[in-house]
């Protein structure tokens, strides 16, 4: 049998083809602004994407789908599914993350049989669900008895790591400053997913006006590497 | 929920091509005035008035308006909506507002201002039919704070959850808490203090209006940054971030006109206030 820790790792790996390193979620503005330039000035934004914004989105969808889950709840996954597409209010960012989670979902169903997870692609595939990386995700953490907290900081962290690839090409970074950002993160990780656990449901969407308008202004970008 | 501090129902349907106010109910700390015609559009504007002055700790304002089929409707503040200090609990505001078929509803308040400790949370849902046009306006201001605090408000909580035929297709959910937050620091206000929100849904929106919004309202500006983006449904959101309540309105006024012009062939009026 596989073990089920590594068979979610295998989700995480920067190689898993899911098309998050053509996404920057605003990271792109902020270079071309020159308001990110370095290591600490990357770190700071990479601080405000994850506990601004990141923790009430996907985390907490995470953390709702996993129990919704357990409750066999589904009409409260399609219900997320809905209001994560629609907070995500710039074009681009709501259309990337619905591109990486079909390309997840599809990737997914191809290793594993999760009934869930084919209920999801159907719905998607008959325009009633958009698809969500961080829903997928958790279908395979829970169908893989991965615990809830350990299920959110993983996708968290699969999430970071891309982001930290990207900024090294773009900003750029050298490799060693990427390796030392995640590991530095790891604490801010844990803190998020210990955050997580305590958001109420109608803490759910919250956004920060500064990263939601440079991932606005990133259509507008004449120059790019990203697609958002 | 019961002991609202102020009530308010207004429907709004149309009478021989004029839009009129077919039931109007207000209570306590609401009062809207009698409708003015601007021009010869029919579009009927109320004013919404607040005689208490502002919004105290606990208070609790409830709005409810329906746009019958084919009225259309402007409604907007006498002055600024002002949020004092709250120590024992947020003040709150709920908006409901139902859009039929061929209706059209402006809402375009004056801003909110948050003086020191304020908290203030605000839950507004719109239902709209498909063909019903919607353009709905927020602007989120620091009060004047004795010792030149930029920030002195505790939180300002506002919540947008916009229906179209039961389906959820805009929600907005900004909360700032200066008291919690860096919110100087980098992604929050980026250095401003005012920050403006405008949604605006109609079926002929499309991406040459969007150009047409960001070509008259972007510039390499340091008084003022927007993003612009669309909807899942034919219509866009207009975020401003600036340090003036007037620098916001000059922009959503732009906004305004330029949906008004290419969907109506109409110049909205001035809103007037007194």
């Amino acid at each position: 049998m596989t073990n089920n820790v590594l068979s979610l790792f295998q989700l995480c790996d920067s190689n898993f083809p899911t098309g998050a390193f053509s996404h920057s979620y605003g990271l792109e503005s902020y270079i071309q602004e020159d308001k990110v330039h370095d290591q600490p000035s990357f770190l700071q934004w990479l601080n405000a994407y994850l506990n601004e914004q990141l923790i009430y989105t996907d985390g907490l969808a995470s953390r709702l789908v996993y129990e919704a889950l357990e409750a066999n709840d589904l009409e409260s996954i399609w219900k997320l599914d809905r209001m994560i597409t629609m907070q995500n209010l710039p074009r681009e960012t709501r259309e990337g993350s619905k591109r990486t989670g079909e390309r997840m979902l599809k990737l997914v169903e191809s290793l594993y049989d999760i009934p869930v997870l084919a209920d999801y692609r159907k719905r998607i595939a008959q325009k009633n669900s958009f698809g969500h990386p961080a829903i997928v995700f958790t279908m395979v953490g829970h169908h893989l008895n991965v615990a809830k907290h350990t299920t959110t900081l993983y996708y968290l962290y699969s999430t970071v790591s891309s982001l930290v690839q990207n900024a090294v090409r773009a900003i750029p970074l050298g490799q060693t400053a990427g390796q030392k950002t995640i590991m530095e993160f790891q604490t801010s990780l844990h803190n998020a997913t210990d955050k997580i656990q305590q958001l109420d449901e109608d803490d759910f969407g919250i956004v920060s006006p500064g990263l939601e308008l440079s991932q606005m202004k990133h259509e507008r970008v004449n120059i790019r590497i990203f697609m958002s | 929920m019961k002991d609202w501090t102020g009530v308010l129902s207004l429907d709004a349907e149309v009478r021989n091509g004029k839009t009129v106010g077919k039931d109007v109910y207000f209570q306590g700390a609401y009062k809207v005035m009698r409708p003015v015609y601007h021009d010869d559009s029919g579009q009927a504007c109320y004013y919404i008035l607040n005689p208490g002055g502002g919004y105290l700790d606990g208070d609790r304002y409830q709005m409810q308006v329906t746009v019958q089929e084919e009225a259309r409707l402007t409604l907007t503040t006498q002055s600024a909506t002002k949020i004092y200090k709250s120590p024992r609990s947020f003040s709150y505001s709920e908006m409901e507002f139902t859009l039929k078929n061929g209706s059209y509803l402006e809402y375009i308040p004056d801003p909110l201002i948050g003086y020191r400790d304020a908290r203030y949370k605000q839950k507004t849902v719109v239902h709209m039919e498909k063909g019903a046009t919607l353009l709905y306006s927020d602007i989120i201001t620091p009060g004047w704070s004795p010792d030149g605090e930029k920030f002195s408000y505790h939180t300002l909580q506002l919540k947008t959850e916009i229906y179209m035929d039961e389906d959820l297709v805009v929600f907005d959910h900004i909360k700032l808490s200066p008291a919690t937050q860096d919110i100087e620091g980098l992604g929050f206000m980026e250095g401003f203090s005012h920050m403006g929100s405008m949604i605006v849904i109609g079926e002929k929106s499309n991406a040459a209006l969007l150009d047409l919004v960001y070509q008259e309202l972007h510039e390499n500006s340091t008084d003022f940054k927007i993003g612009l983006s669309a909807l899942s449904v034919p219509g866009f959101t207009l975020r401003v971030l600036a340090n003036t309540t007037q620098v916001i309105e000059a922009l959503f006024a732009k906004c305004h006109m330029i949906v008004n012009k290419e969907w109506y062939d109409i110049n909205p009026s001035f809103l007037r206030k007194y």
